[in-house]
């Protein structure tokens, strides 16, 4: 065979390219679907942790017996608590999640409370249902601040002061800076970027594979002075084209959708400037050229479209599921995750995000794991090419 | 110039009667046995055959696609065994695979094939708008050919695999599927190569087709050669008095092409 020669895996390069943007419906709809989906899944998380938010704000507390303890409910009125007096049915109610919490005051809780005995106070929750835990949590700490402040009193009527029924105060000092909270809930727009570099590539590297073969051009390509490993080159680099095309088209989405979703109303300071643009691009590059070249050495293996449609799913389900590894996980991720394609680059991600600094290491592996990928897999993909058996079609 | 000396392939099958069946049964196919022929420079010689004689793939190993378990073949002056690359510019072929993208107009499916022969871009231009006017397309030159009729795409797979103007081409079965118009003028097309003193080489299973084209007829069947000689003496040597009795018998079969 003759040597490599980049001039013809150019002109594969940009045959291909243009052939690519040609199929007009394929790359709209795979560009469409990664444009829309980051913003979209950033205004339901933007309406999701406003109506939390709205809900905590105008807490309603269901009280049975509200005539027995009329100093608690002043409490809670004045902390802003709606008042809901003596819901029926309601244990049904909570449990069918129509109220989120009652309060329950057993009959005797003035009198207990005037002989000075514990007076007793049943919340009613339904811990399995998310929605209502925040309501729950909120209650539960007004009715704690209220014994707290009868509790002074008492002590400071008998003339001792309420710091000696205080000896230890927790304080709590959190770690994490505004942004990296806002970050917890924004990681999400990390596993959209790297689903963009999978979705970009999808299509593209089908037509130019199985799409090849079922057209019947192949053979006559492969009667052309090109190479095998020409082909492959020039291939990958016009699948990769397309795919870069489709991690800038998603990050710019959200760009965009930040601009217009005031997440910082909210309380999320989030911000993804230019800094965080450049980090989530150093990482996505070198990604949006691997996956192309995974899926093309795939994808050549299929006679036909249908069967490699098949086989690169494996491929896309795999995009999908090693970061929810990462999502899942409650303990520290062992040394090597970072090295693990998809979830490294997950989890460099969710640093930039986060504005952590991101060790060389990190930086090493985001560039030179992939790069072995790409070798290994277009002499993969250059064999089937050539690949006799299934030029003979058997 | 072609010479095929004792071309073989076989082919191993696996057969798998499910997805889930480990251990298929392997057979072992002798495609082609042994084939031996010549075709000279300035003559088309037909390689004849019925439907899976082998005709396609002694046409598949002569284009470099496949490899010969044994035997030889020179093209041009080159060896098949170790000059690939010289052949694969020397050859023009038109094979099994006639497919074209449909995408791109027949001006850029030829300029593909042009730089990839590694001409500059004057000459491809040059030739590419010189074919398309041969072949009469130059109304759909630079029309995506999705639409195109069987006759069109056709026209434009053999400019194809004409576009750096090969000494030698390779025909798989050109006419299959072609209206009697577009049949004449392939048949005009292969006597203008001949005309330019370029060997042609192609495949038919027609008798009528091949005895009206060519020089020089190599029968196959089952992988062998079987005949080899000019159309007349296809007749004197079966004994027919038909030259489609003649082919019949000399496949070896009544059965003819549903053999």
């Amino acid at each position: 065979m003759s040597a490599f020669s980049l001039s013809r895996a150019s002109v594969v390069a940009r045959k291909e390219w243009v052939d690519l943007l040609r199929d007009r419906k394929s790359i709209f709809w795979a560009l469409f679907a990664v444009a829309i989906s980051g913003p979209l899944v950033l205004c339901i998380l933007y309406f999701v942790a406003k109506s939390v938010s709205e809900r905590i704000d105008k807490t309603t507390a269901a009280i049975v017996n509200v005539a027995f303890a009329p100093d608690l409910v002043r409490h809670l009125e004045r902390r802003g608590i709606k008042i809901d007096p003596d819901p029926a049915d309601y244990r049904d109610r909570v449990k069918r999640g129509e109220l989120d919490a009652v309060i329950v005051i057993e009959p005797d809780f003035q009198q207990a409370m005037a002989e000075g005995r514990p007076a007793k106070i049943t919340l009613v929750t339904e811990s399995s249902r998310d929605r209502s835990a925040p309501i729950a949590a909120k209650l539960s700490r007004e009715i704690e601040r209220y014994a707290a402040r009868i509790g002074s009193e008492r002590l400071m009527l008998r003339g001792v002061s309420p710091v000696v029924a205080s000896p230890v105060r927790v304080e709590e000092l959190d770690l994490s800076s505004a942004e990296q909270r806002g970050a917890r809930l924004l990681q999400v727009m990390s596993f959209y970027a790297l689903f963009a570099g999978l979705m970009g590539a999808i299509a593209a590297a089908l037509d130019v594979t199985a799409g090849e073969r079922e057209r019947q051009t192949l053979e006559p390509l492969l009667t052309t002075p090109v190479t095998a490993m020409e082909l492959a080159f020039g291939k990958w680099l016009a699948v990769s084209a397309v795919n870069l095309l489709a991690v800038t088209i998603s990050l710019t989405g959200f760009l965009v959708a930040l601009q217009f979703v005031p997440l910082a109303k909210l309380g999320i300071p989030f911000s993804f400037g230019v800094r965080e643009f450049a980090g989530f691009m150093a990482v996505l590059v070198p990604f949006a050229f691997m996956v192309p070249a995974v899926l093309l050495a795939i994808g050549a293996a299929g006679k036909t479209a249908k069967e490699a449609q098949s086989s690169l799913s494996i491929g896309a389900s795999m995009v999908g599921l090693l970061p929810m590894i990462s999502f899942l996980r409650q303990s520290q991720p062992p040394w090597w995750d970072a090295l693990v394609p998809v979830n490294g680059q997950y989890a460099t991600l969710s640093k930039v995000l986060r504005s952590e600094t991101i060790p060389t290491l990190d930086w090493a592996a985001m560039w030179v794991i992939p790069a072995g990928i790409i070798v290994i897999a277009l002499f993969g993909f250059a064999r089937t090419l050539a690949n006799e058996k299934l030029l003979a079609g058997r | 110039m072609i010479s095929a000396n004792q071309l073989t392939k076989k082919f191993v099958t696996k057969e798998r009667s499910s997805a889930f069946t480990l251990r298929g049964k392997t057979r072992e196919i002798i495609a082609v046995d042994r084939v031996s022929f010549e075709a000279e420079d300035g003559k088309i010689t037909g390689l004849l055959g019925p439907n899976g004689a082998g005709k396609t793939t002694t046409l598949r190993m002569l284009s470099t696609l496949l490899t010969p378990d044994s035997g030889k073949a020179i093209i041009d002056g080159a060896d098949l065994a170790t000059q690939k690359v010289a052949i694969r510019q020397k050859l023009g072929v038109l094979g099994d695979a006639k497919g074209i993208y449909w995408r791109l107009s027949p001006r850029e499916n030829l300029l593909y094939f042009a730089k990839l022969q590694g001409m500059n871009r004057a000459d491809a231009e040059r030739r590419a708008t010189q074919l398309i006017d041969e072949l009469g397309l130059g109304a759909l030159a630079d029309r995506p050919t999705q639409g195109f009729s069987q006759g069109e795409r056709m026209k434009v797979a053999i400019a194809r695999a004409l576009i750096h103007d090969p000494q030698t081409v390779l025909l798989d079965e050109p006419t299959n599927g072609l209206d009697i118009m577009s049949t004449r003028s392939m048949r005009e097309l292969i006597r203008g190569l001949r005309a330019q003193g370029k060997c042609v080489l192609f495949s038919s299973h027609i008798m009528q087709e091949v005895s009206a084209l060519c020089d020089r007829v190599v029968i196959i069947a089952k992988g062998r050669v079987v005949f080899d000689g000019t159309p007349p003496e296809v007749l004197s040597q079966s004994g027919a008095s038909t030259l489609e009795d003649g082919f019949v018998r000399l496949i070896g079969s009544d059965e003819g092409l549903f053999a």
